[in-house]
């Protein structure tokens, strides 16, 4: 009963943070679906878009709706990558206190809750591996000392389409970091007509946001993304995938095993978003591409185009026809 | 230009092996099957599947390549083509370059059409369902060319094609569907495959069994022994039947050579002797006529539709002993009268099947008779037969005409006789047409040339004849006879070459069916009307029993009859005697002496038999009492004493245990009482039976077919019947329809399937699983496709709007029960338990019958639901 109690609690929860980022993002319900699956899922995500699309709001929104300690919102950093950017930048430097007499570590920006990464692949591959550990293991090793993060650490990466000037690609164990890469995409136009109108009326700016969880609620929510149900087909489903990925003559390089665990963890904490409590097919479909995508080496354009979407829709065929006497 | 693989090593391999193999062996069992039809193919099977296979091969191989279809086919044309020119070109020769070209030809059609099945394996994915219907009508058109279809042929036609039909349509979806990475490959296709095969056997032992009769027949034709026993079968004149005994063939071929083995087929007394002496005059032994010839076949055929059919063919074995057939209708149908008197015959039979009927020309009467006990291991049956015979008629005339002033004076005197036929002016039209008809074409004008060259000195048609004979008789310049005698007269170079033109012009040797088919159209192009008869040759081999002859299997023969106006059909035999031939053995023994006319014989049905007493009691309804027939008005109850009986069967003597019940049968008596018994005037049957002994003493009982053997044969003869071309025709249109109606109702039968599971179950998740399927294929055959999106997604982005239905929160409850251990909640339930029908009416509702009706028929979609999508 108690579980029934959590469970509910922890779907309004999340309605409410989706519905609180919704009045600042408009239009771009799956977006911030993806960004809080890969929230809950303990992940990171990251965002690919031409600018001024409205990524950067969309962090600062997600910080904002979450409160920390002292009614403050949680801790929110915002790093502008550049190609003269040092590791020391992000993750702080050893200074020399006068008074003390001694080095103390000056702890720089990664030590957040929410940290923004802008335009993550405009810094070199040095820069970017800094950000390894810490997305990883959620901690920070300098020198022979490590330091712990917070609890909730959440990295939201832009980066600008690869093909654009400047930019270095990301190196695949970076890119594995990531749970989840979206394209962020422009809006429709009736959604731009009323974000203009918005922002001249200044009705809604991003300094109204409300802070509509506490840090602690949006742990209990990662734990609560544990409990989700999954079927035995759905995990066939997953592995057949990623068969698939390894066997398809226009994919190089197919999914990793790893890959398949970051997949499963993303649809249970997807199906929480959506306000379910077991993963259905739906899942799948929606996650496959956010989820793999980025993982995978094509042979080309064309395969990158149309390989994954059909290893998905055969498995969905199967799927959508499968027979389940549970 | 680096051409691209369609396919893995691996599934090419598959293919290869799977499809393509299976496909050479049907073709070549098809090849084989058809040159038995057609001379063309010259007995070259091996060849031309080997043809056929290189074709298979290489198309399949290389359109397993990304080549286009049209740049490599018609190089290929083109090829064959320029070859078939220097062909032409090279050989030298009229002959030569005929036959070279001709073989080209053949091969270039093999070949072409190997290349074009496996073009239809590599890239078309519904060749299969083509190349079947392809076969079957092959096989169809082949078999429709016979003249008496039965079960067997069918079965040795039919069901081979068959299995493959299902075995590539089958297999070429899982060569198409497999995956060729997967671990265990050959595991899974050995399992479905093993699988298939066991379907594919339970069903062939199915149709087996149900002609299973006809089954043990192919059994026999196919074994060992069997097998030699086919091959001298298809060179004799004689076919072996089921139960061993001989009849002659149906039809005549003129392939390969004649072979016969020096069995004792019958033996025959004749009484017939030369007007005014006593020197027995031998007949013919008619079986048939063939009176059509088979351009395309080369084949002479028997017609039941021949004008004025003279042909009595009675089933001896059908007629209880004593009791007699006749057909007087042939007397007329004969039509002659001159020089005819009535004969009588008795033949009793060896190995000749219980069935046949043979009886020199023109027979219109069979009576079966007893066999002496003690002649009853050699002679199975035996009957009576009396004929319409011609005094112009003699086997001596033919066969031995020289030598003896008596036989060569009859000889004159038949020719004078006949002289006086000049014309058939007033002959019916119809009767003339048929009986003189001869094919168009050259080879058939030159046989019409040559019978004018012959007869340009002779002015009476039978002096034309005579010219005709002497041709066939004379000798060459370096006085050797023109034409020879042989039983392997060889076969002709050219596969096309009309053999007849063949035997007549350049090789000049044969047996007795090209000599009776040359002699046949040579009369016919003088206008003689003529036909060929089948049967025996008579032989007077045996000095001690005068009027009695013996008839061994080579002498099995065929000879011609030309009608003459008022005399009717007259033999006519060309064929020259042979030179090597060994004489069968002068026969020594003696003949069964005619048996004791039976003075009393009752036909009925056995109502007791006691086999202790040996008593059977029988239901009379006709006797013959002193040769007099008496038909019963009421059935008669008759005592038997049959201590001293023999019972006979068709297959011989049997035990008095083997009598039943109910079974038809003929008792006979030799008695001296019953003989001594003198009838009044008054004829009244009851009074001879109240004068016949009780018991009375029966010496012979005879079986006739019992009520079951009766139905089986007649299932048997019904089988045989009905297979008729037309009705042929008729089932397998029924068939084809039967099956375009079933594929094309196919779609609506499947999705009347998923309604009834959807509307009928009644647990809730199992309710759930067959609406959304019965919603999903209904969706599907209207023509809304899926087109990649999740069938939540397709239900919330497409149906919903379209239609107003709640499909997705069905759906989505759907969901719940397939990927969740939940419980559905109240609502939940509600809307599963209320989807379907609302949902259902609605969509049909909303859109026009017509446009349902044209949609929902499309098969192709249905195919398409049912098959994974391609990766």
């Amino acid at each position: 009963m108690e579980q029934q109690v959590n469970t509910e609690t922890a779907l309004q929860n999340i309605q409410r943070l989706t519905d609180n980022i919704e009045t600042v993002i408009k239009g771009k319900r799956n977006q911030i679906k993806f960004v809080l699956t890969a929230l809950l899922a303990k992940g990171h995500i990251l965002m690919e878009d031409n600018p001024g699309t409205g990524k950067t709001v969309m962090a600062r929104t997600l910080a904002q709706s979450i409160s920390g300690s002292h009614d403050q919102s949680v801790n929110f950093k915002r790093i502008q990558f550049t190609p003269d950017l040092l590791p020391m930048d992000l993750i702080g430097s050893h200074i020399f206190d006068d008074v003390k007499k001694e080095f103390i570590f000056k702890k720089g920006p990664l030590f957040c809750n929410v940290l923004l990464a802008d335009e993550i692949n405009r810094a070199s591959p040095k820069v970017q591996s800094a950000l390894l550990e810490c997305m990883a293991e959620n901690q920070i090793t300098m020198g022979e000392i490590t330091y712990k993060l917070d609890n909730l650490f959440f990295t939201i990466a832009t980066q600008n389409p690869v093909e654009m000037e400047g930019t270095y690609p990301l190196p695949a164990a970076q890119l594995d970091r990531f749970f989840i890469k979206i394209i962020f995409g422009y809006v429709d136009e009736e959604t731009e007509l009323d974000i203009y109108k918005d922002y001249l009326g200044i009705n809604n700016n991003l300094n109204n946001v409300q802070q509509v969880l506490g840090i602690d609620e949006i742990l209990f929510l990662q734990q609560q993304s544990e409990n989700v149900f999954v079927h035995d087909e759905i995990i066939k489903a997953v592995r057949n995938i990623v068969w698939a990925t390894r066997r398809h003559q226009d994919i190089l390089l197919g999914g990793s095993t790893r890959s398949g665990i970051t997949f499963l963890k993303c649809l249970k904490a997807y199906a929480l978003v959506n306000g379910r409590t077991y993963v259905i097919e739906d899942d799948v479909n929606d996650l496959c591409q956010p989820v793999l995508d980025h993982r995978l080496i094509y042979r080309n354009k064309e395969a990158k185009a149309n390989a994954l979407g059909n290893i998905r829709n055969a498995e969905m065929e199967r799927l959508s026809k499968l027979k389940i006497n549970a | 230009m680096k051409i691209e693989k369609l396919h893995s090593t691996k599934k090419i391999a598959a293919q290869l092996l799977l499809l393509i193999l299976p496909a050479c062996a049907v073709g070549a069992y098809m090849l084989w099957h058809i040159n038995q039809y057609y001379s063309v193919l010259n007995n070259q099977w091996v060849k031309h599947s080997l043809f056929l296979a290189a074709g298979l091969i290489t198309g399949s191989i290389l359109y397993n390549y990304r080549f286009r279809f049209i740049s490599t086919f018609i190089p290929l044309i083109l090829l064959l083509v320029i070859i078939s020119r220097v062909i032409r070109i090279v050989f030298t020769g009229e002959f030569s370059a005929f036959y070279a070209s001709t073989n080209f030809y053949i091969f270039s059609f093999l070949f072409t059409a190997g290349w074009l099945i496996g073009w239809g394996f590599a890239r078309m994915r519904y060749f299969p369902i083509i190349l079947s219907a392809v076969l079957l009508a092959i096989q169809i058109v082949v078999v429709s060319k016979t003249t008496d279809i039965t079960a067997q042929k069918l079965i040795i036609a039919f069901a081979p094609v068959l299995v493959f039909a299902l075995y590539i349509i089958y297999t070429a979806e899982l060569v198409r569907n497999m995956n060729d990475d997967e671990p265990a490959f050959a595991w899974f296709i050995g399992k479905k495959l093993t699988g298939f095969a066991v379907v594919a056997t339970l069903l062939l032992i199915l149709i087996l069994s149900f002609f299973n009769k006809e089954f043990k027949a192919i059994e026999k034709e196919f074994g060992g022994q069997g097998k030699q026993q086919k091959e001298q079968d298809k060179e004799s004149l004689t076919k072996e039947n089921k139960d061993g005994t001989i009849s002659n063939k149906k039809e005549m071929g003129m392939s390969g050579g004649r072979k016969s083995s020096k069995r004792l087929v019958f033996i025959a007394k004749l009484d017939n002797y030369f007007p005014g002496t006593e020197m027995p005059n031998p007949l013919y032994f008619t079986y048939d006529y063939f009176t059509k010839f088979d351009t395309l076949t080369q084949t002479l055929e028997t017609d039941s539709l021949m004008p004025s059919n003279d042909l009595f063919q009675p089933d001896p074995s059908k007629i209880p002993l004593y009791f007699t057939q006749t057909d007087s209708s042939v007397l007329l149908k004969a039509k002659g009268n001159l020089k005819r008197k009535i004969v009588t015959t008795e033949v009793y039979k060896a190995l000749l099947s219980p069935k046949d009927f043979l009886a020199p020309s023109t027979a219109f009467f069979c009576q079966p008779i007893a066999v002496e006990r003690e002649y009853k291991q050699q002679f199975k049956s035996a009957y009576r037969a009396k004929m319409y015979v011609s005094d112009l008629n003699s086997a001596y005339f033919i066969y031995n005409p020289a030598g003896n002033t008596e036989l060569e004076n009859f000889q004159q005197q038949r020719f004078e006789e006949l002289r006086k036929v000049t014309n058939w002016n007033n002959e019916d039209r119809n009767f003339m047409n048929y009986y003189t008809f001869i094919p168009k074409g050259d080879s058939y004008d030159s046989i019409r040339a040559l019978a004018q060259h012959l007869t340009t000195s002779a002015t009476m048609p039978i002096d034309k004849m005579i010219a005709v004979r002497n041709y066939f008789l004379s000798k060459d310049e370096d006085g050797q006879p023109l034409f020879r005698y042989t039983d392997n007269p060889g076969i002709p170079g050219l596969p096309s070459a009309n053999k007849l033109t063949f035997f007549l012009f350049e090789n000049r040797k044969g047996y007795c069916a090209y000599f009776a088919g040359a002699t046949l159209f040579l009369l016919r192009a003088l206008g003689i009307p003529s036909r060929v008869a089948t049967g025996f040759l008579t032989v007077d081999r045996s000095d001690k029993n005068k009027g009695w002859y013996w008839f061994y299997e080579d002498q099995a023969h065929a000879w011609v009859q030309a009608y003459f106006p008022g005399y009717g059909w007259i033999d006519f035999d060309t064929t020259v005697p042979s030179t090597e031939q060994q004489q069968s053995p002068a026969p020594d023994g003696t003949p069964p002496i005619t048996v004791q006319s039976a003075q009393f014989v009752s036909f009925g049905k056995v109502l007791n038999v006691d086999t202790t007493k040996k008593r059977v009691e029988m239901e009379v309804n006709k006797m013959i009492f002193h040769d007099k027939v008496f038909e019963l008005k009421e059935s008669v109850k008759l005592d038997m004493d049959v201590s001293l009986a023999t019972i006979n069967k068709d297959t011989g003597i049997v035990s008095l245990s083997e009598l039943k019940k109910g079974m038809e049968i003929t008792a006979m008596s030799f008695s001296e009482e019953i003989k001594n018994i003198i009838p009044l005037d008054s004829n009244s049957s009851h009074e001879i039976f109240s004068k016949i002994p009780k018991p009375a003493p029966i010496d012979e009982i005879t079986i006739l077919d019992t009520e079951k053997e009766k139905q089986q044969k007649k299932e048997v003869k019904k089988e045989k019947k009905e297979f008729s071309l037309l009705t042929t025709l008729w089932i397998s249109l029924a068939i084809i329809g039967g099956l375009i109606l079933l594929v094309w109702s196919m779609p609506w039968l499947i999705y009347r399937w998923f309604k009834f599971k959807a509307l009928q179950n009644s647990g809730s998740r199992q309710k759930a699983y067959w609406s959304y399927t019965s919603a999903m294929y209904l969706l599907n055959q209207l023509g809304f496709a899926r087109n990649g999106l999740s069938p939540l997604e397709f239900a919330k982005q497409e149906i919903d709007p379209r239609f107003k239905t709640n499909f997705s929160s069905f759906i989505q409850a759907y969901l719940k029960t397939k990927y969740s251990t939940q419980p559905f909640t109240s609502s939940e339930e509600n809307i599963v338990r209320n989807f379907y029908s609302p949902f259902d009416s609605s969509v049909k509702s909303q859109i026009p019958f017509k446009q349902r009706f044209n949609k929902f028929s499309n098969v192709y979609r249905t195919i398409n639901y049912f098959t994974k999508p391609k990766v």
